[in-house]
């Protein structure tokens, strides 16, 4: 009897030494997934997800022989790290992937305070961050190790003050109304210059704090000045709070975001106020080609929801992250070597031919790691869901 | 002028709904000296059982609400007998550090039951005054009154200065809410009591006075009314599991501001608060430019190394140095004694 059950508790050891930890690799992906920006990271971990069901199912990721044959499949697993869209909580992530020892890249962050609060100790550790949502300008810089699959503020910014001034010519003057944190200052700056340079009437600006929720007080400031347009630099779930707040006093101004607003849950928040609104995105899957539809097809299917601008970006990161691991691993390598390879190949990806092709279109890295060649797109909410605004603006190309 | 009226509504709707939730602060404080830093989590329970209640069981607004502060009182008796009661003779600090504490475990115990993300109070279950959307072209005016319209949704004020029956019903509930609990403590039996035990409570109980009943039901009070505030704020912007934490600091400070422990201290505590965040946000940025004007700065103002529009994104730290001048003036706020009774 004593012995049986001495058996019985070996059996999960013999199951633990029995797994051969060689077939797995391991891939982190950092997000907001609880907090005020929840609703990214809720897509982003379904995004990524999906990216990883589909290589698993195809049999992971290969390793080849020299001959070119499949030798093995490696399954990808993914470790999930909640920074709860803060720079403290980004540093804590940052600091258990980058010092995990089976951890060989990390996609994320998402806000832009979170990727630079990881980026030097991404850096020191020498793993790649690839960020699937971060815009601000700095994100990149001065790091070999930080990349981006989406355009930077500076281009958004201008991009935006085009938009009101080439084609929503009926409107003349601009407020604007921006979170003060990386992102919201980077996009404003970005704006603002631009507006001053094409002769755009910006009448005022406010900052706003993301833990306050009453915005009234700047909204009645900013009113006093009749602003036709309201530029909101900022987040979802803070600009739902402003249009709903701005129409309750009654304001009519339209209203215009950027891709810090581009989250179902914004008009599920606003409500009826949010109709009207316009912002920008890196992607849209109006825009999206055949493959984009069949991974959106695939993604309602796992999830019971339409995949957004977030998901298709963090499906697209982690191809990207996987295609190098496939390319690169080797497992009689050390793990900095393992990792600094996906950084070399990452790097390698500098040119339109070099570039790896995801739903989200081509992508390709500039000296710094941005992405460079990705256009913005404009959305309109009507009759509370996003539409692909009639008119684009994609002449103005892209940055650079 | 129309400018200054608008913001003067916007802090007193700010204020309304911090002194709403002060008075639970207030009225723990009164009785047993203790912090309850889990009021503001049981504001935001209140918001989430009334939106489960018209979302999930597809109850009318009217019928959500009252069950909603029923079942927060509940909870505050729970909490009460739980948490507080077996340690009301430990020293202050262990009480202090287990209502922290059982403010952190509810708004993990609201993240697992109702997640993370924010949620919008379902618009079409409520009452239609209480609805927040506006059509942007002309609303149907129902009547006119001294060039003040009552319009579908809100009162248009001359010089479009606007109120919505929403922000209006805070107010009002504020200030009767008040004035039925200072009633309350005055002429009522339990009125009372709750006078005796805030004076002393061991002679309270020798005289009598069940003081651990009365205990509970300060907090079955204090949790009904953190639960209707919950709700005003709920339909007003969003429910999430971390609401009760920011509003609950800033109405504890307003409980300070206007003396902790006394009724009438939270409700004008709650409203100087709130209309110093709103001017705050709303005047500082040409205040900071008069300033940098006036201080041989202007130079640098104009070359835009001073911004004058970053001030209103600091507006909660505007409110917070007002309370702490008033502090300072006053240790004991507003309407505090320093010894003797309180409630």
């Amino acid at each position: 009897m004593r012995n049986w059950l001495i058996g019985l508790l070996l059996v999960p050891f013999v199951f633990i030494l029995g797994c051969d930890t060689g077939n797995e690799v391991r891939v982190a992906v950092a997000g907001p997934f609880t907090g005020n920006a929840a609703a990214f990271g809720e897509m982003i971990k379904r995004g990524a997800e999906l990216k990883a069901k589909e290589i698993n199912e195809a049999g992971g990721i290969k390793e080849f022989n020299d001959a070119g044959e499949v030798i093995r499949g490696r399954q990808l697993k993914l470790i999930f790290g909640d920074d709860v869209g803060t720079e403290k909580e980004a540093k804590a992530v940052a600091t258990r992937f980058a010092t995990d020892r089976r951890i060989l890249a990390v996609v994320g962050h998402f806000n832009s305070s979170c990727s630079l609060a990881g980026k030097g100790i991404y850096k020191e550790n020498g793993i790649v961050e690839l960020s699937p949502g971060s815009t601000n300008v700095d994100v990149c810089q001065g790091s070999d190790w930080t990349f981006r699959n989406l355009y930077r503020d500076d281009f958004q910014g201008t991009f935006i003050a085009n938009y009101i001034k080439n084609i929503l010519t009926e409107f003349e003057t601009v407020s604007v109304l921006f979170d003060n944190d990386d992102y919201g200052r980077g996009l404003r700056d970005a704006f603002t210059a631009e507006a001053k340079r094409i002769n755009l009437n910006v009448v005022s600006e406010k900052a706003y704090d993301r833990d306050t929720t009453d915005y009234t007080a700047q909204l009645t400031s900013i009113n006093a000045d009749n602003p036709d347009v309201i530029f909101v630099s900022g987040l979802y779930g803070q600009a739902a709070l402003i249009v709903k707040q701005a129409r309750s006093l009654g304001i009519t101004a339209q209203f215009f975001g950027a891709d810090g607003i581009d989250s179902p849950e914004f008009i599920k928040n606003a409500g009826a106020a949010a109709d009207g609104t316009y912002l920008t995105t890196p992607f849209t899957f109006g825009a999206g080609g055949e493959e984009a539809a069949k991974v959106a097809k695939a993604f309602e299917a796992e999830f019971g929801v339409q995949p957004d601008t977030w998901a298709a970006l963090t499906y697209d990161a982690m191809g990207m992250i996987a295609e190098a691991i496939e390319k690169t691993y080797n497992s009689k390598s050390t793990l900095a070597e393992n990792r600094k390879g996906i950084r070399d190949h990452l790097a390698g990806l500098d040119t339109p031919e070099e570039g790896y092709t995801g739903i989200t279109g081509l992508t390709y890295f500039d000296i710094n790691g941005d992405t460079v060649n990705k256009p913005a797109y404009v959305k309109i909410v009507k009759d509370g869901e996003y539409t692909t605004a009639e008119k684009q603006l994609l002449e103005i190309g892209t940055q650079n | 002028m129309d400018v200054f009226l608008q913001q003067l509504i916007n802090g007193l709707v700010l204020g309304g709904i911090y002194a709403l939730i002060a008075v639970g602060y207030t009225m723990v404080y009164g009785i047993i000296q203790l912090i309850n830093f889990a009021h503001g989590e049981v504001f935001m329970l209140g918001a989430y059982f009334a939106f489960t209640l018209v979302a999930i069981f597809h109850l009318p607004f009217w019928v959500a609400v009252p069950i909603s502060m029923l079942l927060c009182a509940g909870f505050g008796l729970l909490m009460d007998f739980v948490a507080y009661r077996p340690i009301r003779n430990a020293p202050r600090l262990s009480a202090l550090i287990t209502a922290i504490g059982v403010s952190i475990a509810l708004q993990n115990i609201a993240r697992i039951i109702w997640g993370a993300k924010p949620q919008p109070f379902p618009e079409e279950t409520l009452p239609s005054f209480l609805q927040q959307v506006t059509p942007l072209e002309d609303p149907n005016i129902y009547f006119s009154f001294l060039g003040i319209n009552f319009t579908e949704v809100a009162i248009k004020f001359p010089g479009n200065v606007s109120l919505s029956y929403l922000d209006l019903s805070i107010i009002l509930l504020a200030v009767i809410l008040m004035f039925g609990l200072n009633r309350i403590v005055s002429l009522t039996k339990i009125g009372k009591a709750m006078r005796a035990c805030a004076q002393n409570r061991v002679a309270s109980n020798l005289m009598g006075i069940k003081t651990n009943q009365v205990i509970a039901i300060t907090f079955a009070i204090g949790s009904a009314l953190g639960a209707i505030a919950g709700v005003m704020v709920g339909v007003r912007e969003y429910i999430e599991p971390t609401m009760g934490y920011y509003k609950g600091v800033a109405a504890f400070a307003a409980a300070v501001l206007g003396g902790i422990g006394n009724i009438t201290g939270a409700m004008v505590g709650g409203l100087l608060m709130g209309l110093a965040e709103v001017f705050g946000a709303g005047y500082i940025d040409p205040i900071i430019e008069f300033v940098a004007k006036n201080i041989g700065l202007g130079e640098f103002y104009e070359a835009g190394k001073i911004s004058n529009s970053y001030g209103s994104g600091y507006r909660v730290a505007i409110s917070y140095i007002v309370m702490i001048i008033v502090i300072l003036i006053r240790p004991t706020g507003l309407f505090g004694k320093s010894t003797g009774h309180r409630a």
